[in-house]
Protein backbone atom coordinates (compact mmCIF):
# COMPACT_ATOMS: atom_id res chain seq x y z
CA UNK A 1 0.00 0.00 0.00
CA UNK A 2 1.49 3.27 -1.38
CA UNK A 3 2.19 5.30 1.98
CA UNK A 4 1.08 8.79 0.32
CA UNK A 5 -2.63 7.58 -0.52
CA UNK A 6 -4.86 5.25 1.06
CA UNK A 7 -6.00 3.52 -2.66
CA UNK A 8 -4.23 4.54 -5.51
CA UNK A 9 -2.80 2.21 -8.59
CA UNK A 10 -0.79 2.84 -11.58
CA UNK A 11 -0.04 0.88 -14.48
CA UNK A 12 1.96 2.47 -17.54
CA UNK A 13 0.31 1.01 -21.16
CA UNK A 14 2.31 1.03 -24.48
CA UNK A 15 -0.82 3.35 -26.34
CA UNK A 16 -1.21 7.17 -26.81
CA UNK A 17 -3.17 8.86 -23.51
CA UNK A 18 -5.97 9.62 -26.29
CA UNK A 19 -6.31 5.56 -27.03
CA UNK A 20 -5.70 4.68 -23.45
CA UNK A 21 -8.84 6.97 -22.44
CA UNK A 22 -10.69 5.41 -25.46
CA UNK A 23 -9.78 2.14 -24.62
CA UNK A 24 -10.54 2.37 -20.82
CA UNK A 25 -13.79 3.97 -21.48
CA UNK A 26 -15.50 2.31 -24.96
CA UNK A 27 -13.81 -1.04 -24.48
CA UNK A 28 -14.88 -1.23 -20.90
CA UNK A 29 -16.37 -4.75 -21.06
CA UNK A 30 -13.38 -6.19 -22.68
CA UNK A 31 -11.27 -5.50 -19.90
CA UNK A 32 -13.02 -4.97 -16.72
CA UNK A 33 -12.96 -8.68 -15.08
CA UNK A 34 -15.63 -10.99 -14.73
CA UNK A 35 -17.34 -12.83 -11.82
CA UNK A 36 -18.15 -12.60 -8.27
CA UNK A 37 -15.65 -10.41 -7.46
CA UNK A 38 -15.23 -8.08 -10.13
CA UNK A 39 -18.91 -7.54 -11.62
CA UNK A 40 -22.08 -6.70 -9.18
CA UNK A 41 -23.67 -9.94 -10.45
CA UNK A 42 -20.65 -12.12 -10.98
CA UNK A 43 -23.42 -15.02 -11.23
CA UNK A 44 -25.11 -13.66 -14.72
CA UNK A 45 -24.09 -13.29 -18.05
CA UNK A 46 -23.31 -9.19 -18.65
CA UNK A 47 -21.67 -6.35 -20.46
CA UNK A 48 -20.01 -3.29 -18.84
CA UNK A 49 -20.86 0.13 -20.27
CA UNK A 50 -18.96 3.54 -20.15
CA UNK A 51 -21.82 6.15 -21.41
CA UNK A 52 -20.00 9.33 -22.70
CA UNK A 53 -20.11 12.14 -21.68
CA UNK A 54 -20.79 14.23 -18.28
CA UNK A 55 -23.59 12.49 -16.64
CA UNK A 56 -23.26 9.35 -18.65
CA UNK A 57 -23.58 6.29 -16.30
CA UNK A 58 -21.61 2.92 -15.63
CA UNK A 59 -23.27 0.34 -16.47
CA UNK A 60 -23.36 -3.36 -15.90
CA UNK A 61 -26.04 -4.70 -18.21
CA UNK A 62 -27.66 -7.87 -18.24
CA UNK A 63 -30.27 -7.24 -20.54
CA UNK A 64 -30.32 -4.85 -23.17
CA UNK A 65 -33.89 -5.17 -24.74
CA UNK A 66 -35.81 -4.97 -21.03
CA UNK A 67 -33.08 -2.04 -20.28
CA UNK A 68 -32.68 -4.83 -17.10
CA UNK A 69 -28.66 -3.34 -15.24
CA UNK A 70 -26.89 -2.27 -12.48
CA UNK A 71 -25.84 1.17 -12.12
CA UNK A 72 -22.56 1.76 -10.60
CA UNK A 73 -22.92 6.14 -10.52
CA UNK A 74 -22.44 8.51 -13.26
CA UNK A 75 -19.60 9.86 -15.00
CA UNK A 76 -18.98 13.28 -13.30
CA UNK A 77 -15.89 14.37 -15.37
CA UNK A 78 -14.73 13.08 -18.62
CA UNK A 79 -11.77 15.07 -20.49
CA UNK A 80 -10.14 13.20 -22.77
CA UNK A 81 -7.37 12.61 -23.08
CA UNK A 82 -6.45 12.99 -19.60
CA UNK A 83 -9.00 12.58 -16.99
CA UNK A 84 -12.05 10.79 -16.23
CA UNK A 85 -13.82 10.90 -13.16
CA UNK A 86 -17.13 8.44 -11.98
CA UNK A 87 -18.71 7.64 -8.82
CA UNK A 88 -18.74 4.25 -7.80
CA UNK A 89 -21.19 2.32 -5.86
CA UNK A 90 -21.27 -1.16 -5.15
CA UNK A 91 -24.03 -3.10 -5.11
CA UNK A 92 -24.67 -3.67 -1.31
CA UNK A 93 -23.91 0.26 -0.64
CA UNK A 94 -27.15 2.03 0.80
CA UNK A 95 -28.25 5.33 -1.60
CA UNK A 96 -26.65 7.93 0.18
CA UNK A 97 -23.43 6.02 -0.02
CA UNK A 98 -20.79 6.86 -2.45
CA UNK A 99 -17.19 6.60 -3.80
CA UNK A 100 -15.51 8.08 -6.35
CA UNK A 101 -13.29 6.83 -8.84
CA UNK A 102 -10.48 9.00 -11.03
CA UNK A 103 -8.08 8.30 -13.67
CA UNK A 104 -5.72 10.21 -15.16
CA UNK A 105 -3.93 9.92 -18.19
CA UNK A 106 -0.77 11.31 -19.08
CA UNK A 107 1.89 10.90 -21.14
CA UNK A 108 5.02 8.39 -20.40
CA UNK A 109 8.13 7.21 -21.68
CA UNK A 110 6.54 4.52 -23.83
CA UNK A 111 3.05 5.34 -23.73
CA UNK A 112 0.47 6.62 -21.04
CA UNK A 113 1.09 6.41 -17.39
CA UNK A 114 -2.55 5.33 -16.24
CA UNK A 115 -3.19 6.51 -12.18
CA UNK A 116 -6.35 5.06 -11.20
CA UNK A 117 -7.59 6.12 -7.45
CA UNK A 118 -10.80 5.54 -5.38
CA UNK A 119 -11.71 7.59 -2.57
CA UNK A 120 -14.42 9.39 -0.49
CA UNK A 121 -15.50 6.27 0.76
CA UNK A 122 -18.78 6.09 2.39
CA UNK A 123 -18.02 9.37 4.53
CA UNK A 124 -18.92 11.83 1.33
CA UNK A 125 -22.81 11.71 1.42
CA UNK A 126 -24.57 11.89 -1.49
CA UNK A 127 -26.23 14.89 0.06
CA UNK A 128 -22.53 16.94 1.19
CA UNK A 129 -22.95 19.82 0.50
CA UNK A 130 -19.35 19.98 -0.50
CA UNK A 131 -20.83 17.71 -3.53
CA UNK A 132 -21.95 20.71 -4.88
CA UNK A 133 -19.08 23.33 -4.84
CA UNK A 134 -15.83 23.99 -6.39
CA UNK A 135 -14.00 22.80 -3.46
CA UNK A 136 -14.99 19.04 -3.82
CA UNK A 137 -11.74 17.77 -5.31
CA UNK A 138 -9.42 19.26 -2.80
CA UNK A 139 -12.33 17.85 -0.06
CA UNK A 140 -11.58 14.55 -1.88
CA UNK A 141 -7.83 14.83 -1.17
CA UNK A 142 -7.94 15.72 1.98
CA UNK A 143 -10.22 13.17 2.34
CA UNK A 144 -7.93 10.53 1.11
CA UNK A 145 -4.64 12.08 3.14
CA UNK A 146 -6.86 11.91 6.06
CA UNK A 147 -7.07 8.41 5.88
CA UNK A 148 -3.54 7.13 5.05
CA UNK A 149 -2.09 9.68 7.55
CA UNK A 150 -4.38 7.95 10.21
CA UNK A 151 -4.09 4.73 9.03
CA UNK A 152 -0.02 5.11 8.45
CA UNK A 153 0.16 6.24 12.19
CA UNK A 154 -1.92 3.40 13.27
CA UNK A 155 0.07 0.78 11.38
CA UNK A 156 3.45 2.48 13.57
CA UNK A 157 1.07 2.34 16.29
CA UNK A 158 0.65 -1.36 15.98
CA UNK A 159 4.68 -2.09 15.08
CA UNK A 160 5.55 -0.14 18.12
CA UNK A 161 3.24 -2.35 20.23
CA UNK A 162 4.36 -5.64 18.78
CA UNK A 163 6.00 -7.86 21.16
CA UNK A 164 9.34 -8.89 20.42
CA UNK B 1 -24.44 -3.84 9.47
CA UNK B 2 -21.00 -5.48 9.27
CA UNK B 3 -18.46 -4.17 11.96
CA UNK B 4 -16.69 -2.48 8.81
CA UNK B 5 -19.98 -0.71 8.36
CA UNK B 6 -20.34 0.54 11.45
CA UNK B 7 -16.70 1.59 11.29
CA UNK B 8 -17.55 3.51 8.08
CA UNK B 9 -20.97 5.00 9.60
CA UNK B 10 -19.04 6.23 12.77
CA UNK B 11 -16.38 7.91 10.71
CA UNK B 12 -18.93 9.20 8.43
CA UNK B 13 -19.43 12.54 10.77
CA UNK B 14 -16.75 15.36 10.62
CA UNK B 15 -17.00 16.13 14.58
CA UNK B 16 -16.49 12.63 15.35
CA UNK B 17 -13.57 12.41 12.81
CA UNK B 18 -11.73 15.02 14.76
CA UNK B 19 -12.12 13.24 17.79
CA UNK B 20 -10.92 10.17 16.73
CA UNK B 21 -7.98 12.58 15.04
CA UNK B 22 -7.44 13.88 18.45
CA UNK B 23 -7.49 10.37 20.16
CA UNK B 24 -4.53 9.40 17.42
CA UNK B 25 -2.56 11.11 20.02
CA UNK B 26 -3.03 8.71 23.13
CA UNK B 27 -5.94 8.32 25.82
CA UNK B 28 -7.93 11.39 26.60
CA UNK B 29 -10.34 12.29 29.20
CA UNK B 30 -13.49 13.63 28.17
CA UNK B 31 -12.29 17.38 29.21
CA UNK B 32 -9.25 17.50 27.45
CA UNK B 33 -11.21 16.43 24.54
CA UNK B 34 -13.78 18.77 24.90
CA UNK B 35 -10.85 21.42 24.62
CA UNK B 36 -9.30 19.73 21.96
CA UNK B 37 -12.38 19.67 19.90
CA UNK B 38 -13.67 23.04 21.13
CA UNK B 39 -16.96 21.20 21.62
CA UNK B 40 -19.66 21.49 24.79
CA UNK B 41 -19.61 18.67 27.26
CA UNK B 42 -22.78 17.21 26.24
CA UNK B 43 -22.17 17.38 22.27
CA UNK B 44 -18.86 15.48 22.91
CA UNK B 45 -21.08 13.06 25.04
CA UNK B 46 -22.95 12.57 22.22
CA UNK B 47 -20.31 11.69 19.59
CA UNK B 48 -18.66 9.42 22.28
CA UNK B 49 -21.35 7.21 22.58
CA UNK B 50 -21.77 6.66 18.79
CA UNK B 51 -17.94 5.85 18.35
CA UNK B 52 -17.98 3.39 21.79
CA UNK B 53 -21.63 1.78 20.41
CA UNK B 54 -19.72 1.21 16.97
CA UNK B 55 -16.58 -0.07 18.39
CA UNK B 56 -13.97 2.31 17.53
CA UNK B 57 -13.30 4.03 21.37
CA UNK B 58 -13.36 2.05 24.21
CA UNK B 59 -14.35 4.21 27.99
CA UNK B 60 -12.38 3.52 30.51
CA UNK B 61 -12.87 4.57 34.44
CA UNK B 62 -9.65 5.99 36.18
CA UNK B 63 -8.82 3.90 39.29
CA UNK B 64 -8.69 6.65 41.72
CA UNK B 65 -11.33 9.01 40.41
CA UNK B 66 -14.92 6.93 39.46
CA UNK B 67 -16.06 9.94 37.41
CA UNK B 68 -13.32 10.55 35.45
CA UNK B 69 -13.46 8.45 32.05
CA UNK B 70 -10.41 7.90 29.76
CA UNK B 71 -10.91 7.40 25.92
CA UNK B 72 -8.78 5.19 23.85
CA UNK B 73 -9.00 4.21 19.99
CA UNK B 74 -9.55 0.46 19.93
CA UNK B 75 -7.27 -0.65 17.18
CA UNK B 76 -8.40 -3.34 15.85
CA UNK B 77 -11.61 -1.85 14.22
CA UNK B 78 -8.77 0.25 11.67
CA UNK B 79 -6.99 -3.16 11.34
CA UNK B 80 -9.95 -4.41 9.94
CA UNK B 81 -10.46 -0.79 7.64
CA UNK B 82 -7.06 -1.36 6.67
CA UNK B 83 -7.60 -4.62 5.56
CA UNK B 84 -10.67 -3.75 3.43
CA UNK B 85 -8.52 -1.11 1.85
CA UNK B 86 -5.81 -3.62 0.76
CA UNK B 87 -8.71 -5.42 -0.54
CA UNK B 88 -9.89 -2.44 -3.04
CA UNK B 89 -6.49 -1.98 -3.59
CA UNK B 90 -6.05 -5.65 -5.04
CA UNK B 91 -9.26 -5.23 -6.91
CA UNK B 92 -8.22 -1.94 -8.62
CA UNK B 93 -4.55 -3.38 -9.50
CA UNK B 94 -6.31 -6.48 -11.11
CA UNK B 95 -8.22 -4.46 -12.82
CA UNK B 96 -5.57 -2.08 -14.62
CA UNK B 97 -3.60 -4.89 -15.54
CA UNK B 98 -6.34 -6.20 -17.23
CA UNK B 99 -6.76 -2.96 -19.06
CA UNK B 100 -3.38 -3.03 -20.30
CA UNK B 101 -3.21 -5.98 -21.18
CA UNK B 102 -6.69 -5.37 -23.32
CA UNK B 103 -4.95 -1.84 -24.90
CA UNK B 104 -1.61 -3.51 -25.89
CA UNK B 105 -3.10 -6.47 -27.67
CA UNK B 106 -5.63 -4.50 -29.36
CA UNK B 107 -2.82 -1.93 -30.23
CA UNK B 108 -0.86 -4.93 -31.45
CA UNK B 109 -4.01 -6.21 -33.80
CA UNK B 110 -4.00 -2.80 -35.29
CA UNK B 111 -0.53 -2.68 -36.30
CA UNK B 112 -0.74 -6.26 -37.85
Amino acid sequence: MSPNDSVRVTTTVAVEPAEAFEVFTSDVDAWWRRGPRFRADGARPSQMRFEPGRGGRLLEVYDEASGDAFEFGRVLDWEPPKRLRFEFRGRNFAPDEVTFVEVRFKPAPGGTLVTLEQSGWSALRLDHPVRHGAQEPAFIAAMGGWWAELLGSLRATSRARRPR
Amino acid sequence: MSALDATLAALADPTRRRVVEALRRGPRRAGELAETTQMTAPALSRHLRVLRTHGLVSEERVEHDARVRVYRLRRERFEELQAWLTEIEVFWTLQLGSFKAHAERRARAKRT
